[in-house]
């Protein structure tokens, strides 16, 4: 029996969907559940299952600026899968387990920042929540995020587009054939944290050949340079080969490698909609390789449909790979050009669709480029819904370890901004009191 | 007239009940070498007198299989396996198995076909084993493939036994089922050897009532039925303690069982009448089972526990060296503590003195010394359960509603029973902040049990009516449904069908009378964005408990 204990979190929400035939519905991890209690992974001795908590309104508000409120935003799904994930790295911070896996939906992704709705199936970032969640109540610092969902991680960049303590690493179908159409290369951060966010948009196509080789050559030397306190891997499994949302060509022997070369300290589940043919087969893969256990006799019944690579994707990714090394190794040298460039405010605007929600969100980021802190961020966001209403808001986000000059600059925005009077509402997250308010 | 009899580690105890009152009780030393002999000697000591004809009904609760398996004198079964992708089971099942091709996956669907050849060859190289298991994953799904391979044993082995997984459990988790169908087979001839001189010796007595074996899970079985499901006869001894305590004090709210013995005490937790079942089932031999059994924990501490000073501190079992002083014993024992403390009155109370002073510290009575002793051994009972209501604060749940709605276990209720248990619970009830009762009778609480416990089965129906089938593992059933018109109302209906063929061919037909729901799931399954079916899996049991409530006049009968 291997020496590396396991932590499994799993948390089916048998009674929660988005609608009833949505692909995010009660039954997405019931034949999940038949497999693995059909193998007896739970009464496997180096196995714990632990039952997960209730995350407090205050932890996702750590991370997210909900408008009108976070609480009108989502349901006890979403503190139960947030929780999840906090129950996960807590069992691991607290050493009772070597890693640990939050096998828990709703999923989170694809929720940024600021909230409106729900989008790509997400509407608070689990993840995100579990990472500020420790930084704040066990001190962590550096921190690496892994997305191998099949989709851009565009909320997980989000909300730590300014953070050069969080690594965050996203492999994904590429946006130009994919939802969210996100997740290009040249999205690399905001200049005070460039580089800390690096995109691998792979080819449709891309099988466990393909994906090796970027993690081998491209994702692991990365995250031995970054030298993370904590490597997190958000584990969407829509890659598979028989996911019905996505176009790529992944088995659960590429999950199950993956898992074992990443060597996650915690894994959390993001997407995966091949509920039946995937699923069962790739969270039996992911459980069996952080357990250390034996995980060469996870083959799909239907593995003969997997298509192999083609010769056009082999040397489409190596191209990539060379690029991103190339970029990867001269990342000091661009932050300079990039931080310079951007003088004393760095500013972009953008268009958010919630596609579940049916809202556009237009956004205006301002981040002070600040040479003693992180620098104070401030979002005016206006979200119009396809139901006709708008709503607008405006935040002002005081980061960790800020400066006195930037905590001052931020409530001072606020208040401006509210005397202004062009927006519905006004906010002031503060990290280091860890505090939301609505001013 | 009902007659129970409890093989015990130390004593054999027997008691005949009519009309819910003991009328006779005998206790004779259990007979390790030879357990048939002391149950006789139990049986003639209770009967004495009687007319055997009118005792209605026999219930034994015995060590044979418990003993076996812990002696490792069972045999060593053929285990064949059609084990489909996922865990590599070697190393974790009690010996090496055969992996045959074929399988079924989780719909029930099978994905590849078994090969006879296979099979043949397996059974070449296992010829002259006795007993066989075979058990393929996902066979409660589908238990087809199960069966064709156990044909094929049977007609190339010949095995006198063969256990088939999905027939000892309908529930998912095939490394429990393994475990099960392998150890079923394994005591087999030790359990058929003792059934069959048991039956002999109970007609020689003139003994014409059915014989029932009492099971883990507190519900009997027909003797006719045990002999091909014995393995279910593992653990039962403190079953019966837990059943004796039903029918004793048929505690309603939730509460905390302790049978307190000589040498351990075993601790059960009780909701809604009845006690908490082991998530999972049983382990055995440190395999985990899927043998239904009451969630039990045992500790060293008991009426014999040995007391002596460690490193200055004083320590409580969890070990025995012979009954206590003031009982004749050479070392200082928790029932010196209890005679010195003036909690029981039996024993000789100047030779417990002279126990709980030799392991006094400077300065201390022995009063002072028994009480730091109770106190010791009461906290590591305490502590035990404290431990059991965190485990069950933290089952896991797999619905938002179970954990924002769900109720906090509390017990309200302390119950002892066993030889110290005056003494010792109303000590862990205090410690708990907790009232206490021992009931009448508490002295063959594991008797009483065993002689008044229900007969009980249970069956699981898994409908997919998207395949359109249902199956009945437990029977080795696979049905065609219409898969339009099929609601989960008629697979409760064809549930309560199934349970009475059930009971019925165990020989507890009047069993399935009294039945309940254990589990029910409903589930779409969508195509697109369509449902084309439903998955519905249901549970019911004949409902486990005591035919009647037995009624004592006083406390240590
Ligand atoms: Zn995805
Ligand atoms: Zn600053």
């Amino acid at each position: 029996m291997s020496g590396k204990s396991l932590g499994l979190v799993f948390f089916p929400a048998f009674d929660w969907a988005i609608t009833p035939a949505h692909p995010e519905r009660e039954e997405r991890l019931l034949y999940t559940r038949d497999q693995i209690v059909e193998e007896g992974l739970l009464d496997l001795p180096n196995i714990k299952e632990f039952r997960p908590r209730l995350a407090r309104l205050q932890d996702a508000e750590r991370v997210h600026i909900g408008v009108p409120g976070l609480a009108q935003l989502i349901t006890d799904a979403h503190l139960v899968s947030a929780g999840g994930a906090i129950t996960a790295a807590e069992a691991v911070m607290r050493r009772e387990v070597h890693s640990a896996f939050a096998l828990v939906r709703p999923p989170g992704h694809h929720a940024m920042r600021v909230v409106h709705g729900t989008r790509g199936f997400c509407t608070i970032n689990i993840e995100a929540v579990m990472v500020e969640y420790l930084r704040r109540h066990y001190g962590l610092n550096r921190v690496a995020v892994v997305d191998t969902d099949v989709h851009h991680g565009d909320g997980t960049q989000d909300v730590f587009y300014h953070d050069p303590d969080t690594l965050f690493i996203s492999l994904h179908q590429d946006g130009r054939t994919l939802y969210p159409g996100t997740g290009a290369m040249s999205e690399l951060g905001s200049p005070g944290a460039f580089g800390a966010t690096v995109n691998i948009p792979l080819p449709p196509g891309t099988t466990d050949q393909g994906l090796h080789v970027v993690l081998d050559q491209l994702v692991l030397p990365m995250l031995e340079d970054f030298k993370p306190d904590m490597i997190i891997n958000s584990a969407g499994q829509d890659n598979h080969y028989s996911d019905p949302l996505a176009n790529m060509a992944i088995t659960a022997q590429g999950y199950a490698r993956l898992t074992e070369k990443l060597g996650a300290d915690i894994a959390v589940l993001e997407g995966g909609y091949a509920i039946e043919d995937a699923l069962p087969y790739v969270n039996t893969g992911i459980i069996l390789a952080m357990a250390g256990l034996d995980y060469s006799r996870v083959v799909e019944p239907d593995i003969a449909r997997c298509p192999r690579q083609s010769e056009t994707n082999t040397r489409y990714i190596a191209k990539l790979v060379a690029e991103w090394q190339d970029i990867w190794r001269r990342r000091d040298e661009l932050k300079r050009e990039a931080v310079a460039k951007a003088g004393d405010l760095w500013q972009r605007r953008r268009n958010i669709y919630y596609d579940d929600s049916g809202i556009q969100e237009q956004q205006q980021e301002t981040v002070r480029q600040c040479p003693f802190c992180q620098g104070y961020q401030t979002v005016a966001t206006q979200a119009d819904s396809r139901a006709g209403g708008s709503r607008s808001a405006f935040a002002a986000i005081i980061p960790r370890q800020s400066c006195g000059v930037c905590r001052r600059q931020a409530q001072a925005a606020v208040h401006n901004a509210k005397q202004d009077g062009r927006h519905d509402h006004y906010y002031l997250q503060d990290k280091e009191q860890d505090t939301l308010e609505e001013i | 007239m009902l007659l129970g009899i409890d093989v015990g580690g130390t004593f054999t105890d027997a008691v005949i009940i009519a009309d819910g009152r003991i009328m006779a009780s005998g206790k004779t030393p259990t007979t390790h070498s030879a357990l048939l002999n002391g149950i006789v000697t139990a049986l003639d000591k209770v009967l004495a007198g009687l007319d055997a004809s009118r005792i209605k009904r026999v219930a034994l609760s015995t060590t044979i299989v418990t003993n076996a398996l812990i002696e490792g004198t069972t045999d060593k079964a053929a285990l064949l396996l059609m084990a489909g992708p996922g865990l590599n089971l070697t190393g974790l099942v009690p010996a090496s198995p055969y992996f045959l091709s074929g399988y079924t996956d989780h719909r029930g669907r099978e994905q590849a076909a078994p090969d006879r050849t296979e099979v043949a060859a397996a059974c070449r190289e296992l010829s002259g084993t006795a007993v066989a298991a075979v058990a393929g994953k996902f066979a409660v799904r589908n238990p087809l493939q199960e069966q064709l391979v156990a044909g094929w044993v049977a007609e190339e082995l010949n095995p006198a036994c063969i256990s088939l997984g999905a027939q000892v459990s309908g529930s998912l988790n095939y490394l429990r089922r393994i475990n099960s169908a392998y150890y079923n087979a394994a005591v087999w001839r030790i359990f058929s050897r003792f059934a069959a001189a048991m039956e002999t010796a109970l007609t020689e007595r003139g003994l014409i009532a059915p014989v029932y074996i009492l099971k883990a899970d507190g519900g009997t079985l027909p003797l006719a039925a045990a002999k091909a499901r014995p393995v279910e006869a593992v653990f039962t001894g403190p079953a019966a303690s837990v059943l004796g305590i039903m029918a004793l004090a048929a505690p309603a709210g939730p509460a905390v069982s302790l049978d307190i013995g000589g040498t351990t005490t075993d601790i059960a937790l009780w909701q809604h009448g009845v006690p908490l079942l082991a998530p999972g089932g049983a382990a055995v031999n440190g395999y985990p089972t899927a043998i239904r059994s009451f969630w039990l924990r045992s500790v060293g501490i008991g009426g014999d526990s040995y007391v002596r000073r460690e490193n200055g501190s004083l320590a409580v079992g969890p070990m025995r060296r012979g009954p206590a002083m003031s009982n004749g014993g050479t070392e200082p024992a928790v029932a010196d503590a209890l005679r010195v403390a003036g909690l029981i009155d039996y024993g000789n109370p100047a030779l417990a003195r002279q126990a709980m002073a030799s392991v006094a510290a400077d300065g201390q009575t022995p009063e002072d010394a028994a009480w730091a002793t109770l106190r010791v051994a009461t906290g590591v009972v305490s502590r035990t359960i404290r431990a059991m209501l965190t485990e069950q604060a933290e089952k896991p749940v797999y619905k938002v509603e179970d954990i924002i709605a769900g109720e906090v276990y509390q017990p309200e209720l302390v119950i002892g029973v066993g030889g110290a248990a005056l003494g010792l619970a109303p000590l862990v009830a205090e410690q708990l902040e907790l009232p206490w009762q021992v009931p009448p009778g508490y002295m063959v609480a594991n008797a009483v049990g065993a002689a008044s416990a229900r007969s009980t089965t249970e069956i699981t129906l898994r409908a997919d009516t998207a395949q359109g089938f249902y199956t009945v593992p437990e029977l080795g059933i696979k049905r065609p449904v219409d898969k339009k018109n099929f609601t989960l109302q008629q697979a409760w209906a064809a549930a309560a069908v199934h349970l009475g063929e059930r009971a019925a061919a165990g020989g507890m037909a009047e069993a399935a009378a009294h039945s309940e729901r254990i589990y029910e799931e409903e589930f779409n399954v969508i195509r697109g964005f369509t449902t084309i079916g439903k998955i519905m899996t249901c549970r019911l049991q004949a409902t486990p408990g005591v035919l009647m409530p037995v009624r004592v006049r006083e406390a240590g009968v």
